[in-house]
C-alpha cells in the first residue's frame, strides 16, 4: 500500500482530466453531457473496486464513437428512447465482457509483446495530441480519413478556421506544464490547468464573450445517485437486434484497451495485477454502468499515464477521482463555469505528448524485430485508428513468437561412428524442414540424434523420423535417436518403427 | 368501366390538385410527438428543442447563468403570437444591427443564450442549438419563407405624448406586478426574475425600453394582456430598465476600468 496522500493526489489530477473528456464522449456518443460525467464516476468507481490495478477506466474515444454510430439509426439524438437504446447496448456490451471473463479469454492478450504495447501507447499518444488540437484551436468538428489531411487543412486555411484567443489559452496551458514540471513533477498538470484558466480570466477580462466566441466548461448540476431502471421490453429486444454486432465490437475494443493498459502497468510497475479480474470489472461496471445513468468506458491511456506519473499504484486513486469529479463538479461548479475548454485540452496535449517516448524506439532499435512490431503498431494506428492497430499488434507479437519459437538449435559433431545432432527447442511441424536440410548435406552416414535438449515432440517429426530412417536404411546408414524415459513413451505411443535405435539417456 | 373510373379519380385529382399544393402537410402536434414511443432523428431534435426551450434549466443547463426559461419570453413554448413567437426560421440569414453581422438562426439562438440567458455563447454545433433550431423550423411550417410571420416579436407602441415615468413606473409595478415577480423583481415561485443576478442581463432585447414596453402591454400581467395603458406599459418598462442586472457581455471590463481610472 503506497502513501494514501499520492492516491488521493492522482485521483485529483485524474478528475481533473475526465471532466472535459466525458462531456465531449457524451457528445459523440449522442448523449447530454451528464451522461458522460456519470460515466466519469461510476464506471471510474466500479471498475476500479473490482479491479486489482491503478488503471484508470471511465469514458473512452472509440467507445463513445462506436455507441453513436450504433444507436442512431434506431432513434433521434438525446431523446428518451435513444438513451433507452443506449443503455440496452450497454447491458449487451457489459455480458459480453462477463461472458470473455468466463472463457479466461484475457489470454490472447498475453501474446503481446512488449514493443507492440509501447507501438501501442504511443499510437494512442499520437491520437490524444490529435483530438486535443479541435479544442486547442476551437474547430468545429471536421471528419478526415487520415491525420495528415487535417493538419493541412488546419494550416492552409488557420486564419478562418482557427481562434486565436483559444490557441494562446492553450498554448499557455502547454507551456505552463512544461515549466512548472521543472519546478515540481508532481504539480505540474495543476499548474497546467490553473495557468490555461488564469490566462482564459485575462482574455474574458480584456475581450468580451461574443468576439472571443471561446468555449467554456460551463454549468454542470449533478445528481449524487441518478438511479435509472433501463427499460428492456419485447419490442426494444426485436429492434435491438441490430444493436448485438456493435456490441461485441465495442465489448471487444473496450476490453482490448483496456488490457494493453493492464499489461503496460503490469509490465513497467510491480503491482499485484490479474488480467482476468480486470476483464471481471470491466465487464460488472459496464453492465451496472445503465443502472447509474452512465454509458459504456474502458480503461484510458492518458488518465492511466498522468495516474502513474503522480506515483499511483492501487486501485484506491481510481476511486477517488471518481469521488472528486462528484465534488469538483458540485461543489466547484461556478469556477469551473469558466474554465475553457482550450485549457483542459492543453493538459491532454502535454499527458498524449508524454506517452510517445524517444528512449522507447532507441530502446527497441537494438532487436529489429522488436522495432518493426514497434514502428507497425504506431503507424497503424495512427492511419487507422486503435482497434485495428491493437488487432495488427497481436497479429504480429504472435507471428514473431512462433517464429522464434520454430527455430531450432542444430549443432553437429563428428564421432568416430558417425554424425551426432544436438537438437535444442521445440520438434513440431514448422520446425522439422530445418532438420530436413541437415539430414540432407548428411546423407549416407550414420546419424545420431540427440533429443533430450527437445522440448516437445510431434507427430510429424516421429513420421519424419521414420521416413528418414527407411530411407537411410536403403543406403546402409543407421538412424539413433538419444532419449529419455518419458520420450521413449511418447514416441512408442506414436508408433515409431524398429528400424530406428532408441538409447535411453 | 375501369377506364371510366380512372377518368373519374383523374378530374377529382386535377380539381382537387391546387387545394392540395396549398394544403400543408399535417404536421403532428407537439403533445402527439411527445408520446410516439420511436421518432426519427428530425423529430425528436423538435421535441429536445422543445424540452430545452421550455425547461431550459434542466436540459441546457450548461450554458445557462440566470434562473430564466427560453419561455418565460417566449410564451407558450413560442407558440403566442406578439410574445416573441418562434416561427420566424424563414427571416433568416439576415442582418442584424445588434452585432453588425449576418447572422443565422444559429448565432441567433446562441446569443439568447449569451444575452436573455446571461449564460456562455455554446459552440456552434452543440446539440442544444441544433434542437432548438429544429424546433423553430417545425414552428415556422406554413410561415411564407423570407417574409415577417404576422404577430412577430412584440407590438410596438406609437408615441404616447408622453415621456416614460419610472416612478409612475415603481407603483404600477408594486400594484400588478409584484405579487409573482416579487417586490424585488427576485420572482416567486415559477415566475421569473426580471432584475437581479438571476435575471437577463443589459446586453439582453428585453432591457430595451421600447421592446420591454411592447411585451408588457401586449402580455403582462400574465393571463390577463392588454390590459394596462401602453403608457403604464412605458413607465413600468422604464423602471424595470433602470435597476441593478448584470453587466453587457459586450463590454470589455478591461476598457471600462481603463476608463474608470483616466475619469
Amino acid at each position: 500500500m503506497g502513501d494514501w496522500r499520492t492516491e488521493v493526489f492522482a485521483g485529483f489530477v485524474g478528475a481533473i482530466l475526465v471532466i472535459p473528456q466525458g462531456i465531449t464522449y457524451a457528445y459523440l456518443a449522442g448523449l447530454q453531457p451528464e451522461y458522460g460525467l456519470y460515466c466519469a464516476i461510476f464506471v471510474t468507481l466500479f471498475s476500479s473496486i473490482l479491479g486489482t490495478s491503478s488503471m484508470m477506466s471511465g469514458p473512452n474515444t472509440a467507445v463513445a464513437i462506436l455507441i453513436g454510430v450504433a444507436v442512431l439509426p434506431l432513434a433521434g439524438r438525446g431523446s428518451p428512447v435513444y438513451i433507452d437504446f443506449v443503455f440496452l447496448l450497454c447491458m449487451m456490451v457489459g455480458l459480453i465482457q462477463l461472458l470473455f471473463w468466463l472463457l479466461r479469454g484475457a489470454r490472447i492478450f498475453q501474446y503481446l509483446s512488449p514493443a507492440a504495447i509501447s507501438g501501442i501507447s504511443a499510437g494512442a499518444g499520437f491520437l490524444i495530441i490529435m483530438a486535443s488540437l479541435d479544442s486547442i484551436l476551437d474547430l468545429s468538428t471536421f471528419r478526415t480519413t487520415f491525420f495528415y489531411e487535417k493538419l493541412y487543412v488546419i494550416i492552409s486555411d488557420a486564419t478562418d478556421l482557427v481562434n486565436p484567443y483559444s490557441l494562446v489559452i492553450g498554448i499557455s496551458t502547454i507551456l505552463g506544464g512544461y515549466i512548472g514540471r521543472r519546478y515540481s513533477a508532481r504539480y505540474y498538470i495543476i499548474i497546467a490547468v490553473c495557468t490555461g484558466y488564469l490566462c482564459g480570466l485575462l482574455v474574458a477580462f480584456i475581450w468580451p464573450q461574443p468576439l472571443t466566441e471561446l468555449e467554456y466548461l460551463g454549468r454542470m448540476p449533478l445528481q449524487w445517485l441518478p438511479f435509472s431502471i433501463p427499460s428492456v421490453n419485447i419490442e426494444y429486444l426485436m429492434t435491438s437486434i441490430k444493436l448485438v454486432p456493435y456490441a461485441f465490437t465495442i465489448a471487444f475494443i473496450g476490453l482490448a484497451q483496456s488490457l494493453v493498459i493492464v499489461r503496460e502497468l503490469k509490465m513497467e510497475t510491480d503491482q499485484d495485477i490479474d488480467l482476468d479480474k480486470e476483464v471481471y470489472a470491466q465487464g460488472l461496471a459496464n453492465f451496472l454502468a445503465p443502472f447509474f445513468s452512465s454509458f459504456v468506458g474502458s480503461g484510458s491511456f492518458n488518465r492511466t499515464k498522468a495516474n502513474r506519473s503522480l506515483g499511483a499504484t492501487t486501485p484506491f486513486s481510481g476511486i477517488a477521482a471518481a469521488g472528486f469529479v462528484l465534488i469538483l463538479i458540485t461543489f466547484l461548479g461556478p469556477v469551473l463555469t469558466y474554465m475553457p475548454m482550450a485549457a483542459m485540452a492543453g493538459t491532454l496535449f502535454i499527458v498524449g505528448a508524454d506517452m510517445i517516448k524517444w528512449s522507447d524506439v532507441k530502446h527497441y532499435a537494438q532487436v529489429r524485430s522488436e522495432l518493426v512490431i514497434y514502428l507497425a503498431t504506431f503507424i497503424s494506428i495512427i492511419f487507422f485508428g486503435l482497434a485495428t492497430g491493437i488487432v495488427i499488434a497481436v497479429f504480429l507479437s504472435v507471428s514473431v513468437f512462433l517464429l522464434r519459437i520454430s527455430q531450432l538449435e542444430l549443432s553437429v559433431e563428428n564421432k568416430d561412428s558417425g554424425t551426432l545432432l544436438k537438437v535444442k527447442g521445440a520438434l513440431f511441424y514448422a520446425s522439422v524442414a530445418h532438420l530436413t536440410e541437415k539430414f540432407q548435406s548428411h546423407f549416407g552416414e550414420n546419424l545420431t540424434v540427440d533429443l533430450q535438449y527437445t522440448t516437445h515432440i510431434d507427430q510429424s517429426a516421429v513420421d519424419f523420423f521414420i521416413r528418414e530412417s527407411s530411407n537411410m536404411a536403403a543406403q546402409g546408414a543407421k538412424l539413433t535417436l538419444l532419449i529419455n524415459d518419458q520420450q521413449r513413451r511418447f514416441l512408442k505411443k506414436l508408433g515409431i518403427s524398429s528400424d530406428i535405435e532408441l538409447i535411453s539417456l | 368501366m375501369k377506364i371510366n373510373h380512372l377518368l373519374i379519380c383523374g378530374s377529382l385529382l386535377l380539381l382537387l390538385a391546387p387545394t392540395l399544393s396549398h394544403a400543408q402537410q399535417n404536421q403532428p402536434s407537439i403533445e402527439q410527438l411527445l408520446v410516439e414511443p420511436f421518432l426519427d432523428d428530425y423529430y425528436s431534435n423538435v421535441v429536445y428543442g422543445y424540452e430545452i426551450i421550455t425547461d431550459t434549466q434542466k436540459h441546457a443547463s450548461r450554458y445557462v447563468g440566470n434562473s430564466l426559461d427560453c419561455s418565460n419570453c417566449h410564451l407558450q413554448a413560442g407558440t403566442q403570437k406578439e410574445a416573441l413567437p418562434l416561427n420566424v426560421a424563414g427571416m433568416y440569414p439576415k442582418w442584424r444591427a445588434k452585432n453588425g453581422k449576418r447572422n443565422g438562426i444559429g448565432l441567433r439562438i446562441r446569443e439568447c443564450f449569451l444575452y436573455s440567458l446571461d449564460g456562455i455563447m455554446p459552440p456552434e454545433d452543440a446539440p442544444e442549438v441544433l434542437a432548438i433550431a429544429a424546433y423553430i423550423t417545425y414552428l415556422s411550417q406554413g410561415e411564407v419563407m423570407g417574409a415577417e410571420p404576422e404577430g412577430r416579436g412584440v407590438p410596438t407602441l406609437p408615441a404616447t405624448g408622453y415621456d416614460p415615468n419610472p416612478a409612475n413606473g415603481r407603483s404600477v409595478y408594486l400594484e400588478q406586478c409584484s405579487s409573482c415577480h416579487g417586490e424585488q423583481g427576485e420572482g416567486i415561485e415559477e415566475m421569473p426574475a426580471v432584475w437581479g443576478l438571476d435575471s437577463y442581463n443589459k446586453g439582453a432585447g428585453m432591457n430595451g425600453i421600447r421592446e420591454a414596453a411592447g411585451f408588457i402591454w401586449a402580455n403582462m400581467p400574465f393571463g390577463n394582456g392588454k390590459s394596462l395603458s401602453q403608457q403604464q406599459a412605458l413607465d413600468v418598462s422604464a423602471y424595470l430598465n433602470l435597476q441593478y442586472r448584470p453587466a453587457d457581455p459586450r463590454d470589455s471590463k478591461f476598457l471600462k476600468l481603463l476608463e474608470d481610472l483616466f475619469n
